[in-house]
């Protein structure tokens, strides 16, 4: 694609978008969407697996590449090959490590090193303007004296003892933040609350797979929750608004933990705090489930709802489709 | 809770005659979704909290209120009111009173300290009665939405203070009249007599506190609080959001003297209704 062929696709309002992690839920989803915004060229999917098995229909449109991110020569590769042949003008990265129990550096250059590079690349990239960043929730600090609504400005959460799962995810919200205005690409960060639905990493979700729930005794506190529907409508309000920046991403379901169980139709079992752990422990070793207990255990008692009012005033996104709760409660 | 709000608004029925029930639809409440605002309050845990606390407040304690009538039922403003008598019940107190003379009725959101949250079921017991966790995040987005808000200035040091420091003020904290210019909110000043009486104080441990997770625990000369008659006394709101510009919220000496106004208007009110009362339990 010449240079002047990509100035006239900006100048008209529109994209040409890669999204890494296509081959997810939500990456899925946000292809199919971007196919029929009229806005977009073209999308380019980026998947870790065989391009064969990815289940949108092919599409002139569309172009599907299997890359493995943690490789920095093929994200080179990537970048300035199809990427600046079909003029991508938006990267959104949505390729992390789901499991909450993978670790070790494998893991980390996936969830971390991909992103470093990405960035480092598209800064320099010919067409690559404006960069996405799913982030999540769990970056943010859960605490008794902290608010219960979370602002962009709240805490995050930077012990040392949180699982990889949590300080990948914020060592890569912090690297992609702190490259913020450095060049011409534009960041946008989007904090997500976890959409509970399947494939997706939730662990609120995986969780609610069991027909008992466990919580901890004499704690109630609120949860947000998100849908893939609403996940990929902040995703694409991000793909085509000017600002960048930081933007929590709340779902449209705030409820207390208890009624969360009471409307997937299950069971809810308050026990002492101390139990859950090792409860929780034995499930995943005798079903193989994700659910961790320590990675929840703050949020399982104090409050943390997103408030997602910058990304309402910028983006212009109000979560509006909710979950739909097998059991109303 | 351990009970879903259904169960909370058939209890609220047993406890509460219809027409109170009915009064109670036209809370103000700002639902987020599932019937909860985004702090946790619901208005049949409200409703439940009314019933509960409602023989507290007109067999026991035979609360009696004065000027209730200066509280906006409107549009966020902040209740300042001194703190006593060992454990929250001045607090229970003033949110009932706030209910009851308020139309439509307005749920004055007590901020709690910091503990209150990690405290099981209690901390849940609050949230849903509508008291939020004292982070400044927190009121923020109360006043911002509009609330109105009960703030014990004193904090700790108040409710915990000794018998022969009663009625005398602690030191007032200068949070709430921050936030009041910060935020254009009028400062409401309240004053309560009775609750200095209800529990005295033994002495006070912090091991024991600690253990419990509430940082310093009063041991009370009495094991259940004494039938003293409360009074409950509002002042003219203090306008301090007109008198200041938002950006002298950052000004330390502005917000030190207007914290101090606030303080001598509810010691004013206190000494008022100490002189009024015919005796502790009268």
């Amino acid at each position: 694609m010449s240079p002047l062929r990509h100035l006239d696709a900006r100048l008209r309002g529109a994209e040409r978008v890669l999204v890494t992690g296509a081959s997810t839920p939500i990456g899925e989803r946000l292809v199919r969407q971007l196919l029929q915004d009229s806005r977009v060229e073209h999308v380019l999917a980026v998947l870790h697996e065989d391009p064969t098995t990815f289940p949108v229909r092919p599409d002139e449109r569309l172009e599907v590449v299997q890359v493995d991110l943690s490789r920095q020569r093929r994200l080179h590769g990537l970048l300035f090959g199809p990427a600046k042949r079909l003029g991508i003008t938006t990267a959104v990265h949505l390729a992390m490590h789901r499991s909450a129990h993978a670790r070790g550096s494998r893991v980390h250059a996936i969830n971390v090193d991909a992103l470093r590079n990405m960035l480092a690349f598209c800064e320099r990239h010919p067409t690559i303007r404006r960069f996405v960043l799913r982030s999540a929730a769990e970056v943010y600090q859960v605490g008794n004296d902290l608010p219960d609504l979370i602002t962009e400005d709240h805490p995050l959460n930077m012990s040392g003892r949180a699982p990889q799962w949590v300080q990948d995810r914020v060592e890569a919200d912090v690297s992609a933040c702190t490259r913020m205005g450095l060049s011409r690409l534009e960041i946008v960060v989007l904090r997500m609350t976890e959409a509970l639905a399947p494939g997706t990493g939730s662990q609120l979700h995986d969780w609610l797979q069991s027909s008992v729930c466990l919580r901890p005794a004499g704690f109630d506190p609120m949860v947000n929750v998100l849908t893939i529907d609403d996940t990929v409508t902040a995703l694409q309000r991000a793909v085509h608004a000017q600002a960048q920046g930081v933007f929590n991403v709340p779902g449209a379901d705030s409820l207390p933990l208890s009624a969360c169980i009471r409307s997937w139709g299950r069971v809810g079992l308050p026990v002492p705090g101390a139990v859950l752990a090792p409860a929780y422990r034995w499930r995943r070793r005798l079903r193989g489930t994700d659910f961790r207990y320590g990675m929840n255990r703050f949020r399982f008692h104090y409050s943390g709802i997103l408030d997602g009012t910058r990304a309402r005033e910028v983006l212009g996104y109000v979560p509006s489709n909710p979950v739909e709760w097998p059991a109303k409660g | 809770m351990p009970f879903p709000p259904s169960v909370a608004r058939g209890l609220a029925g047993m406890l509460l005659d219809e027409e109170r029930l009915a009064r109670l639809d036209a809370l103000h409440f700002y639902d987020a979704g599932h019937g909860y605002d985004a702090f946790g309050m619901h208005p049949d845990f409200v409703k439940l909290g009314e019933g509960l606390a409602g023989p507290l407040y007109e067999k026991y304690f035979r609360v009696k209120s004065y000027g209730a009538e200066v509280i906006p039922s409107t549009g966020s403003a902040i209740l300042a009111a001194n703190h006593s008598g060992n454990i929250p019940i001045d607090g229970m107190m003033i949110w009932n009173d706030v209910i009851r003379n308020t139309e439509p009725p307005r749920v004055v959101r007590a901020i709690a300290d910091n503990f209150v949250p990690a405290l099981p079921f209690v901390g849940t017991l609050f949230t849903r009665s509508g008291a939020v966790g004292g982070s400044r995040g927190n009121v923020r987005a109360l006043l911002q939405k509009g609330e109105l808000l009960l703030i014990f200035p004193e904090g700790t040091p108040g409710i915990l203070k000794p018998w022969a420091k009663r009625y005398q003020l602690q030191k007032f904290r200068v949070g709430h009249a921050e936030l009041a210019i910060r935020f254009g909110c009028p400062v409401i000043p309240v004053g309560v007599v009775g609750a200095e009486e209800q529990l005295p104080q033994l002495t006070t441990s912090r091991r024991l506190g600690k253990a419990m997770g509430v940082g310093e625990l009063p041991i009370p000369l009495v094991p259940v609080p004494l039938p003293v008659r409360y009074h409950i006394l509002y002042g003219e709101p203090i306008p301090l959001h007109e008198e200041h510009s938002p950006e002298e919220a950052d000004d330390p000496e502005v917000v030190k003297a207007a914290a101090s106004r606030v303080r001598d208007a509810v010691q004013a009110l206190v000494d008022k209704g100490l002189k009024a009362r015919k005796g502790v339990f009268r």
